[in-house]
């Protein structure tokens, strides 16, 4: 059987919805920021949901307090979920020396758990989430105030994310992700078909736990279901993408996949719970595009993932048993320079110009974002973006049939 | 929600495809014609050559000698085959011709190669091998790989490589003079009796102890 046709539909696939999303691209191009101010300040509560987070939590709250928006309209509750090392510690010290900086307590509950308790111990108009591991630019939040004005009828926003200080191949790895990322978020914004309203900093008008209510546990994705329900439930949300956040990555790869596993399993649970959505042409570009894109981005992924380390290594084993058996001696021979010698092959050609198109991608994001990027982050990126996430997926996909939960950490 | 869109995106993506399709099928037909105008060069020189030797009658052997007649070409031409046959398949009409003619190619040479040595009294070596690609032979791809290595290591070793179950008459002509029974891979050494099976480096430098009258490719290098 020739499994390389899979491959073919599987570019196919993945070279149609990089087209889709770049004539979205030409239709609506991301609006440069301006140094425009808001016409009023509402009142914002940001909540800081951490457990054991003694290494990035003061960070983050320098972060908060370094923010350009005025002080009595902004209330930060830091809610310990728990944790067990210095984390209440810090915090209050923080609370010492600024009121505005409410610490709250509670039992270990997980996430979604902290973050209902933070909703219930508001008072804004509207509440921000801000991970504490991460970090938010000073003009975040005026971003983000400006963006639900120029488009009141948003509930929530999902801001551009960066990754904090990248040094290991991992984090440049990240790196060159989140800025692909950010033109993602663009163009799935340009869809009306934003996926995920990331921990790190998304904003929500306090009227949507109102009508479709608090965070659920849903599979350790609590953000990723609550943007879900929104669809589901026809509230709008938007891309903020010049409020820019910080965050810390994972600096090992067992970390990453244990991160990603988590992510990619909670959208195939979440999935399951919101098949209705899927084709139905009610919920727009979210149910028509981007959630099959997504399953099918998924499965081929896997397929595609599978398929290179069959070959790679039916490759490298016959490759040893040719010269155990034929007894050649290792050699060096000249590669043929001439054109005649070339892959041009058919998949070549398709693999080079869907690569493009993902390059073009991160530029578009960079232009955003302004990341440093460097060829050694691209490098990273194409070398080993490829090999590490089939193996989350694997994980993820045999989680999700065992009907087993994700770990946090 | 737009269909112009959904359709657009198809469109284009359809044109990329159709675009790669094409390049890729120019880029072979562009190969394809390269090795039949080397096959036609090849050819014109083997015929200047035999003319050469008609003429000459008692030939100049001091000339041939020192000229190992399109051997570099004919090794050229052959891996410039495989590319083709692998790109292509085996069974492509155009790759099918083009072993063919090259097969008639190696024949002629061979043949020309055997009266040049005779009348010159040079003792060349040379290996005829038999294989297959239809997937009957599995020691095949290994036995080729061999004796690429040894043309590597010994320049003036002469391989002339025929795919057995070539419909070419003048190859049939060729494995029933040589006796051959069909088993692949086979080897014919020096006009010896025919070696059947998978040789390893070693094994085969052992079945050819002329091997060590000639050249290696380090020192010819010198």
């Amino acid at each position: 059987m020739d499994w390389s046709l899979g491959i073919y539909i599987t570019l196919f696939i993945g070279l149609y919805f990089e087209v889709f999303l770049l004539i979205s691209f030409i239709e609506h191009q991301p609006a440069k920021k301006t140094t425009a101010r808001p016409t009023h300040f509402p009142r914002v509560s940001m909540v800081v949901p951490c457990w054991n987070e003694e290494t990035t939590v003061a960070g983050t709250l320098d972060s908060l307090l370094a923010l350009d928006y005025p002080k009595d309209k902004l209330e930060i509750l830091v809610i310990d979920d728990g944790s067990t090392d210095k984390t209440g510690e810090i915090v209050t010290a923080y609370h010492a020396k600024h009121p505005h900086i409410i610490l709250h307590r509670k039992e270990n509950g997980g996430k979604y758990s902290a973050m209902n308790w933070g909703i219930e111990h508001s008072s804004g108009e509207l509440i921000g989430f801000l991970d504490a591991d991460s970090f938010v630019a000073e003009d975040g939040l005026i971003e983000m105030v400006k963006t639900f004005q120029e488009k009141p009828e948003m509930m929530a926003l999902a801001p551009s994310m960066k990754v904090f200080r990248p040094r290991r191949m991992i984090e440049l790895m990240q790196q060159v992700e989140y800025t692909f990322g950010v033109f993602y978020k663009k163009m799935f914004d340009n869809l009306s078909a934003i996926s995920v309203l990331p921990g790190p900093f998304s904003i929500y008008r306090r009227e949507v736990f109102e009508k479709i209510g608090l965070f659920r546990h849903a599979h350790n994705t609590e953000d990723m279901e609550m943007t879900f329900r929104m669809h589901a439930h026809g509230l709008k949300l938007s891309n903020a993408h010049t409020a820019h956040v910080y965050t810390t990555v994972p600096k090992t790869t067992w970390k990453l996949v244990k991160q990603r596993t988590r992510w990619s399993q909670g959208f195939l649970q979440n999935s399951q719970e919101y098949s209705f959505m899927y084709l139905n042409p009610r919920f727009g570009n979210f149910g028509m595009v981007v959630l099959p894109f997504g399953l099918i981005a998924f499965a081929s992924a896997l397929y595609c993932g599978g398929y290179v380390l069959l070959h790679l290594g039916s490759s490298i084993i016959n490759r040893a048993l040719d010269l155990w058996a034929t007894r050649i001696p290792p050699h060096l021979t000249a590669p043929h320079l001439e054109w005649f010698y070339l892959n041009t092959s058919m998949m070549t050609f398709l693999i080079l110009i869907t690569l493009s198109m993902t390059f073009f991608a991160v530029y578009v994001g960079n232009t955003i974002v302004k990341n440093k990027l460097t060829l050694k982050s691209y490098l990273s990126y194409f070398l080993l973006f490829g090999f590490i996430a089939p193996v989350w997926l694997a994980r993820a996909a045999w989680g999700a049939l065992r009907a087993q939960e994700s770990s946090w950490r | 929600m737009s269909w112009k869109k959904y359709i657009l995106a198809f469109g284009i993506t359809a044109a990329i495809f159709g675009t790669a399709f094409y390049i890729t099928a120019r880029l072979d037909a562009e190969r394809i014609a390269d090795i039949r105008a080397t096959e036609n060069q090849i050819s014109i020189d083997i015929l200047s050559s035999e003319t050469q030797f008609e003429l000459l009658g008692n030939l100049d052997c001091s000339t041939v000698s020192s000229s190992p007649v399109l051997l570099g070409e004919l090794n050229s031409l052959a891996s410039r085959l495989s590319v083709a046959e692998s790109n292509l398949g085996s069974s492509n009409s155009d790759v099918v011709q083009l072993k063919k003619q090259y097969s008639l190619l190696e024949i002629k040479d061979y043949v020309l190669m055997r009266e040049v040595a005779q009348k010159c009294h040079l003792k060349p070596v040379y290996i005829l091998y038999f294989y297959t690609n239809d997937g009957s032979c599995q020691d095949c791809a290994r036995a080729g790989e061999v004796l690429t290595y040894l043309r590597g290591q010994y320049p003036t070793l002469r391989v002339y490589s025929f795919d057995y179950n070539l419909d070419l008459s003048a190859l049939h002509t060729l494995t029933s003079l040589r006796s051959l029974s069909g088993q692949l891979p086979a080897f014919v050494i020096n006009n010896r009796a025919p070696v059947y099976g998978f040789k390893s480096v070693d094994q085969l430098e052992t079945l050819i102890p002329e091997l060590k009258t000639l050249a290696t490719s380090t020192s010819a290098a010198k």
